[in-house]
């Protein structure tokens, strides 16, 4: 039973970080219908960005973080409308093309800057337990993750629902064409969409790496993205809320399923694309996705 | 091409143009044969004291990415569905043949019998849920695909028959039939004036270097059917359904074709195309090791693709040649004057690959072979038959003289611009 218990805890929080991720290509996907298969390493680059700055800036790790994340919301915003914009937004292969290019370049340009070698992240939140009951623990850590994404849907509810660029970006998520001709400045708009995206996930790697059991290197969210790819389609992939519940189940079904099933670790990953290809076969719009109709 | 008229124009089913296709056949078979033999024991270039290998076994390695590469094109290209799982059967490939040949003492060529079906199917069952619906999920699945490879080889049930992480040995000796002259074709090009310095030392070849030979001679044609394979099939009834799909899938459904079918019927090839690229990539290397099958490669068998060309078959030897060789060169560059070398180690191909990849969408969208393409159209024209002659039958040879005049196949040039635009 504790060991149960402990294993909740621990999924729970490996789960939050694949939310934020799943979270970000959530939202580039509610507008656009394209997988951006470089937010891992948008990500990953931001979880390096906010190490610098807190290891030779010398900032508070908390100021890092948030220094990162706008620093990789920039970067996405400026991406977004030199590699992005240029292309038409129903044509999808070259959209890809273009964000595995960033994939390889973003991961081999960290290779390159920072090696290959692990490095330790600085605690996020403290260490220790917050609930102890025999053998089972619920660290504080798992408590920070569950709470960082509280606090990041909290946000992302409020900043869509009450706020201008909020308004305009669900109504572009929900038609782009219309919401074009409503006066609705789309490109600005997507921008917004892929800042904030950018954002989210550097806050998803910073938590993740946190983890006293974790380190930071460049390869940290190659498979990360796969975790955070079903996620997304387990809770629909034009759904935020989804994605927090997609996030948390994949978590689970890594710390849980697969150690009573007997199966090796190495095979969470299997697991994850299990889940994928079932989610396709028996409900293709995810748990809390729209479903897809398409008028002929 | 409208503007400046071509120096040379051929109708279709004339003598002109069976000795133009003839002496495009002659150059190929030159081209290999230079290669083949000037590549075999001299090696390198050295450039700001860097030295780039230029070895006929990474040629041959080439050949198994062209031929992954083609798979690609025909799920990717004229199917239009993206694909990031090609490595996962470029290893499956690779680690049946190897178990075969190692194990089971079959011969390279006949492992492919049991390659081909078995990535098809393979190719079946991941397609299928994600073929169903319209969109990106395909390339969601095979992601996920080509990222858990790795630890599949290593899984313990598997250990017996992949090695695990040590990689599975495998003799991969092609030892050349005794009647073939390959000293002989050497040493003659050894004596050619000028540039017969290039060819060997004029002492014939090592029993190793004949072995390298041979295998890039076997490994070519194998690849010439793959391509002369899918040519057909492009060509074909279920080629023109694919290329149709993406196209305009809506329009595809409603002139009766089956999306599904035709969707994963097409990943299916591609999948035992890839099955096959593993096959040579493991019968030059002689190991298979799981290292060298992660999501890496399903990346830059796009990167190859897109540099190549999307949609057209010689873009697949173009981007073969460019993902076989750039990494490897980039890796050797460890000092260029201006840039501090720092910045020259680690992984610099990736970064090459991926900004390049980037660079060609933008500039070039139809890869490198669109860019050769304007250049031939500069100086080449084919015309389609003309309809008189058709008309007339075979044995109206006289006609023939006509096409030599371009004003009399009248329309004919606007409808080859589009009829040529997917074809090899």
């Amino acid at each position: 039973m504790e060991l149960f218990l402990n294993r909740i805890s621990d999924g729970l929080s490996n789960g939050a970080t694949y939310a934020l991720i799943a979270m970000a290509l959530v939202m580039i996907f509610k507008a656009t219908t394209l997988i951006n298969f470089a937010q891992g390493e948008f990500a990953m680059f931001g979880g390096f960005i906010a190490l610098v700055l807190a290891s030779e800036r010398g900032l508070p790790m908390w100021i890092a973080v948030f220094g990162s994340m706008v620093i990789t919301a920039v970067c996405a915003a400026g991406i977004e409308r030199t590699l992005i914009r240029p292309f038409d937004p129903s044509d999808h292969l070259p959209l890809v093309i273009i964000t595995l290019g960033l994939f390889l370049g973003i991961n081999a340009l960290a290779g390159i800057v920072w090696r290959f070698d692990p490095r330790a992240f600085p605690e996020l939140f403290p260490s220790g337990n917050a609930l102890t009951w025999n053998t089972a623990t619920l660290s504080w850590y798992t408590v920070g993750t569950l709470s960082t994404i509280a606090v990041v849907a909290g946000g992302l509810t409020l900043l869509l629902n009450k706020t201008k660029i909020g308004l305009a970006f669900r109504a572009v998520s929900s038609n782009l064409e219309s919401s074009e001709l409503a006066g609705i400045r789309v490109g600005p708009t997507l921008q917004f969409g892929w800042a904030m995206a950018a954002a989210v996930g550097t806050l998803g790697v910073c938590v993740f790496v946190a983890s006293p059991f974790r380190q930071l290197e460049p390869n940290v969210m190659v498979t990360g993205l796969i975790f955070a790819v079903s996620a997304a389609a387990l809770g629909g992939l034009d759904s935020l809320g989804g994605a927090i519940v997609g996030g948390l189940a994949i978590g689970l079904v890594q710390s849980i399923g697969v150690p009573y099933l007997g199966i090796p670790n190495e095979l969470s990953l299997l697991a994850a694309v299990a889940v994928l290809m079932l989610v396709l076969l028996f409900k293709p719009s995810g748990l809390f996705g729209t479903p897809q109709v398409e008028r002929v | 091409m409208a503007t400046t008229s071509p120096k040379f124009l051929f109708t279709e089913g004339t003598n002109q143009y069976r000795a133009y296709k003839i002496a495009g056949f002659a150059l190929l078979t030159l081209l290999i044969v230079i290669v083949a033999f000037a590549y075999n024991d001299t090696g390198s270039i050295t450039l700001f004291d860097n030295s780039y290998k230029l070895s006929i076994t990474r040629v041959t390695k080439s050949i198994s990415f062209m031929v992954a590469i083609l798979g690609l094109q025909v799920v990717a290209g004229f199917t239009g569905q993206l694909s990031l799982g090609q490595g996962f059967f470029f290893g499956t490939g690779a680690y049946i043949s190897a178990w075969l040949v190692a194990d089971q003492n079959w011969a390279w060529f006949t492992s492919l019998l049991v390659v081909v079906p078995v990535c098809f199917v393979f190719g079946l069952v991941f397609g299928i849920p994600a073929l169903r619906i319209k969109g990106l999920y395909l390339a969601l699945v095979t992601l996920g695909l080509a990222a858990i490879f790795p630890s599949l080889i290593k899984l313990d049930v598997l250990l017996p028959y992949t090695g695990g992480a040590a990689g599975k040995q495998v003799d991969s000796d092609f030892i050349p039939p005794s009647w073939l002259p390959l000293d002989g074709v050497i040493d003659a090009l050894h004596k050619l004036p000028i540039i017969g310095q290039y060819f060997g030392d004029g002492e014939g070849m090592s029993s190793k270097e004949e072995q390298r030979v041979w295998t890039f001679f076997l490994m070519v044609i194998l690849a010439l059917i793959c391509f002369k394979l899918v040519s057909n099939l492009i060509k074909s009834r279920p080629g023109r359904a694919i290329r149709a799909i993406r196209d305009n899938e809506t329009s595809a459904a409603v002139n009766g074709m089956s999306l599904s079918f035709h969707k994963t019927m097409s990943f299916g090839v591609a999948s035992a195309l890839g099955g096959v690229g593993g096959m040579i990539y493991v019968a030059e290397l002689g190991i298979a090791s799981e290292g060298d099958f992660t999501q890496l490669i399903s990346i830059l068998f796009v990167v190859g693709m897109v540099v190549g060309g999307v949609g057209t078959l010689s873009g697949a030897v173009v981007g073969g040649l460019v993902i076989a060789f750039i990494p490897d060169w980039a890796s050797s560059t460890q000092n260029l004057p201006g840039i501090p070398e720092r910045w020259l180690q680690g992984p610099t191909g990736g970064l090459i690959l991926g900004v390049g990849l980037i660079v060609i969408t933008f500039v070039l969208p139809g890869g490198v072979i669109s860019f050769f393409r304007q250049v031939r159209g500069r100086f080449v024209r084919v015309l389609p038959q003309s309809p008189e002659l058709v008309v007339a039958g075979v044995g109206a040879s006289l006609q023939v003289d006509g096409g030599d005049d371009p004003s009399s196949p009248a329309g004919g040039d606007t409808s080859n611009s589009l009829t040529t635009a997917d074809e090899s």
